[in-house]
């Protein structure tokens, strides 16, 4: 009468280790911090984004695939001593054209805009590079990683993607332009007293720019980077939430002012109807330890995929819509189905070697408004896990186990 | 009269040789040969027609390679034709039967089954029941029977066509249609499938008390070598199942009762907080209330701009302390009277014999300690701007413990709340524990609440099935437990929701329920399990 448990299916190459389950380090103390900006939560900060994705899987990079890991190129290349990333000449005039055009649209008149570039598109000498690197604790890193990049190859470029994370939120020009200019005259970082959640890390970029072979010859020069790409890691609201409630780690912001739990949950409600039911599942699914990812819908048809420790080590194990019942179990679904449907959904999970999991929420028959205000209500809520398969009557009849 | 019906190839079935249903077996009669131009529908073979029946090709149509659309090509066209062409000469095959071989039976309407009046075959090991002395079919057996060409059905002395069987043995108090369809499609794969009797399951107290199970098909009792009690075995098992029903009622009773004990526990916390704070409230601003007042009482000399705030960049504050070189006047004036409470006068100050008391002397610093000192001289507590935001003291304050507690890991947002966190970040805690502790909404299965649902009626279950390889040890008489149970609807039916899957479970009990769904012949099955996620705790 219950279904089996199928072992998950470890993925064939897995390059990397579990920091933690979740992201808590009572030693550290640390508390993250995001923002709700337009319906979305995002956490700015490159080192809370890292923490939270790395231990626990939660959220997603807004320009990468999973975690955070965007770059301006993604070729890295030895350079004297320096690991830098390798981008074309027609790209690198690309880059400064683009500069060029946010700098107008700013306001600033043609012959700034020309002087800016030309500072901008100077060649940099390596010792510059080694003493930007030396001057920031940071970079300091970087520089010893330089030196002991020879030594490994391959994988290396993924761990120092991850260093490299460091980029600046820009939207606005005028404001990477001062910090370029800053980093132009000093090389010291100011030390900011004040503690605005302004989210500047400091450290510029440089880059190898190779010549076209035909003029050039493949000439590699050292520039500094045009601009710098920001990229944040977007929590989803089920996420978010239960990094704020059940984990009391992060704090979300809205117009620089934190929201308290129950501001958090009617906002959320407000922004997603049944944001109660999906929570619930999240929670549920979390507290037992496995890693539920949303996004599933584009891919495979349901709201959530559940994963064993997290998707870089196993394939999702279970493909899980979710349904609300109520006291008497009959359910108002939130995706009704038809037998042509369920049959649709059952074949593509089959073939992407998944379960389908459908997973009701069932709501006691005296739960009031009042109480569905508040995340307390969670804790009046059943969970009922139901596993379909199909079943083919033809099979071998030597080799046929229970169903 | 005997229409031919074959719908899928039988693999176990011998071609014999006889269509007649009312001759003794046997008997070849030639003397329809004659007559056999097309005029006179013959049951009986003629020797010609019997030689070429035996010497048919047993060649199953086998299916070429699949074209995924059409070209319009000659070549396509006829190799379509062809084997379209096979496939219609095999559905009209006439089979033919020896009639020695045929089981007779007879249709009773009365009892809507088939009673035999020969003996029974092969089938008889995992088909049909005793009643009465006789051996009987259940209308969906008799019509498998009769499609395989194994048995003849007579009623009111006429053979019964396919036709007259599915008319006549399918119907709301039998078997319907699907059901029948789902029964074939098992039976020729070669599973037992036998109708499912809901009295005849035990009910879960029963089935507790590790009761064997009885099994009356025909709802004849059957002798038990030990029977725990002298009443028949119908009877214990109905104030079993009230019994347990009871049981359930109280058990589910109590476990209202807890819920709304906890409720009010909940409550009750709830009423002294909003309190306290409304006494912080009030108590925040006594002492405006009060400067208010004073300002008031002075008839306007105080405040300017008639807030209760006095402008203190405004005020001087001697600051005797200071270690500048110019020299303080020996005395200092009075204050303006307005700042002062009413009837206090107050004259000139000789400051002289308090610079005295105070100890002027430089500090000598080393050359870290003036760097510092500099440092922090320019450092001004109120260039930040969240400082700037305060207006007053006791906000000050606020935003101090909402720094301390964002330092510490707690901050005031989450935790000075109705709603606080469930996890302490700062405590530290194994993630067993953790996960323990945050697991507040409860897992429920399949069977929980379902006894409500007992007197629904719209999902049923119909057969029990078992596997094809316990069929060399099969009885009857007890089958023991079954493969699955199928319950049968159609394609177009709704999808069951959690209230079917509960009723489908609780009639079923620990046996898994396939639902059988049918698409005009064609048939899908789906299960819908009970399941518990593991709990996953890796280090």
């Amino acid at each position: 009468m219950y279904a089996d448990f199928r072992a998950p299916r470890r993925r064939l190459r897995v390059t990397e280790e579990l920091e933690a389950p979740l992201p808590l380090s009572p030693r550290e103390r640390s508390h993250f911090q995001a923002e709700l900006l337009n319906q979305h939560v995002l956490v700015c900060d490159p080192e809370h984004s890292q923490k939270i994705h790395d231990q626990g899987y939660f959220g997603k990079g807004v320009l990468s695939r999973s975690r955070p890991e965007h770059n301006i190129s993604n070729q890295w290349e030895q350079h004297e001593g320096v690991f830098l990333p390798v981008v074309s000449q027609a790209r690198y005039e690309e880059l400064l054209k683009w500069v060029g055009s946010a700098l107008s649209a700013q306001g600033w008149d043609e012959e700034a805009v020309h002087q800016t570039l030309l500072r901008l598109s100077q060649p940099i000498q390596m010792e510059d590079v080694r003493n930007q690197m030396g001057g920031e604790g940071e970079a300091e890193e970087n520089g010893e990683r330089g030196k002991e990049e020879p030594e490994q190859e391959g994988g290396v470029s993924p761990q120092m993607k991850r260093s490299r994370r460091g980029s600046e939120v820009e939207p606005e020009a005028k404001r990477s332009c001062s910090s370029e200019q800053d980093s132009d005259s000093s090389l010291d970082c100011d030390p900011d007293s004040d503690p605005d959640p302004a989210p500047l890390v400091p450290g510029p970029g440089f880059l190898l720019v190779v010549s076209d072979s035909e003029t050039g010859g493949g000439v590699r020069e050292v520039r500094r980077t045009p601009f710098f790409l920001s990229e944040y890691l977007q929590l989803s609201l089920e996420e978010a939430f239960f990094l704020v409630y059940s984990l009391g780690c992060l704090s979300v912001y809205l117009q620089q002012e934190p929201l308290s739990i129950v501001q958090l949950w009617r906002t959320f409600r407000s922004l997603r109807p049944d944001f109660i039911s999906s929570y619930a599942v999240y929670h549920h699914f979390r507290s037992k330890g496995w890693v539920p990812k949303g996004g599933g819908g584009a891919k495979y048809g349901v709201d959530l995929m559940l994963y064993r420790k997290g998707p870089p080590f196993y394939h999702a194990s279970y493909s899980v819509v979710i349904e609300r019942a109520d006291d008497a179990f009959r359910a108002s679904p939130l995706r009704p189905f038809s037998w042509r449907s369920l049959a649709a959904l059952s074949r593509i999970t089959a073939n992407v070697s998944k379960e389908l999991m459908l997973c009701y929420i069932i709501y006691p028959a005296d739960l009031s408004e009042a109480e569905l205000d508040s995340p307390v209500c969670l804790r009046r809520l059943k969970v009922q896990e139901v596993i379909v398969s199909r079943w083919v009557s033809s099979r071998e009849r030597a080799e046929q186990d229970d169903i | 009269m005997a229409t031919i019906i074959s719908d899928e190839f039988d693999g176990h079935q011998d071609p014999e040789e006889s269509r007649s249903s009312r001759q003794t077996p046997g008997i070849m009669a030639d003397q329809n040969n004659t007559d056999d131009k097309g005029k006179f529908y013959s049951e009986i073979l003629s020797p010609s027609e019997l030689f070429a029946a035996r010497s048919r090709s047993h060649k199953i149509p086998v299916r070429g390679q699949k074209d995924f659309f059409p070209d319009d090509s000659d070549e396509q066209k006829q190799r379509l034709e062809h084997s379209l062409n096979e496939h219609w000469s095999l559905l009209s095959e006439e089979r033919v039967e020896r009639l020695g071989n045929l089981v007779n039976g007879q249709w009773i309407p009365s009892k809507q089954i088939v009673e035999l009046q020969s003996p029974a075959g092969k089938f008889w090991q995992t088909m049909g029941f005793s009643a009465n002395g006789k051996q009987c079919l259940l209308p969906e057996e008799a019509l498998y029977l009769m499609e395989c060409g194994n048995l003849q059905v007579f009623h009111q002395d006429l053979p019964l066509s396919i036709q007259d069987g599915y008319e006549k043995f399918l119907s709301a108090n039998t078997v319907s249609l699907q059901q029948y369809q789902v029964f074939g499609h098992l039976k020729r794969l070669g599973y037992v499938v036998l109708r499912f009797d809901p009295s005849s399951e035990s009910s879960s107290y029963a089935r507790q008390l590790n009761l064997p199970q009885s099994s009356d098909r025909a709802g004849r009792q059957l002798k038990r070598k030990r029977s725990l009690s002298p009443a028949p075995s119908s009877t214990p098992t109905a104030t079993c199942s009230r019994a347990e029903a009871q049981e359930e009622c109280s058990t589910e009773k109590m476990e209202e009762d807890k819920c709304s004990e906890g409720e009010e526990d909940k409550k009750l916390p709830e009423p002294p907080e909003a309190q306290s704070s409304a006494d912080e409230g009030g108590g925040r601003s006594w002492w405006m209330m009060d400067v208010l007042g004073d300002s008031d009482k002075d008839s306007g000399h105080g405040s300017k701009s008639g807030s209760s705030c006095w402008d203190f960049s405004s005020i001087s504050f001697p600051d005797l302390g200071s270690t500048s070189r110019e020299h303080f006047p020996s005395d200092l004036a009075p204050p303006d009277p307005s700042l002062l409470p009413r009837d206090l006068k107050v004259g000139f100050c000789d400051i002289a014999p308090w610079r005295q008391k105070i100890n002027l002397r430089q500090v000598k610093m080393s050359a870290n300690e003036q760097k510092r000192e500099k440092y922090r001289r320019r450092w001004d507590v109120n260039k930040n701007r969240e400082v700037r935001r305060c207006r007053n003291w006791a906000e000050y304050q606020e935003l101090m413990a909402r720094r301390k507690g964002k330092r510490e890991g707690r901050p005031a947002h989450l935790w000075n709340r109705e709603v606080t966190p469930l996890h302490d970040p700062t405590q530290p805690i194994a993630t067993g524990e953790l996960l323990e502790k945050i697991s507040v909404i409860k897992p429920t299965h399949l069977l929980e609440g379902a006894s409500r649902l007992k007197d629904a009626d719209d999902w049923r279950i119909c057969f029990n099935v078992y596997q094809p390889n316990t069929v060399a040890d099969f009885k009857k008489s007890n089958p023991g437990k079954p493969y699955s149970r199928m319950c049968v609807c159609s394609f177009d039916d709704p999808v069951p929701d959690l209230r079917a899957i509960k009723l489908l479970a609780y009639q079923s009990g620990d046996i898994p329920v396939v639902i059988a769904v049918v698409d005009y012949g064609d048939i899908s099955f789906y299960t819908f399990k009970d399941f518990q996620l593991p709990t996953d705790v890796y280090p």
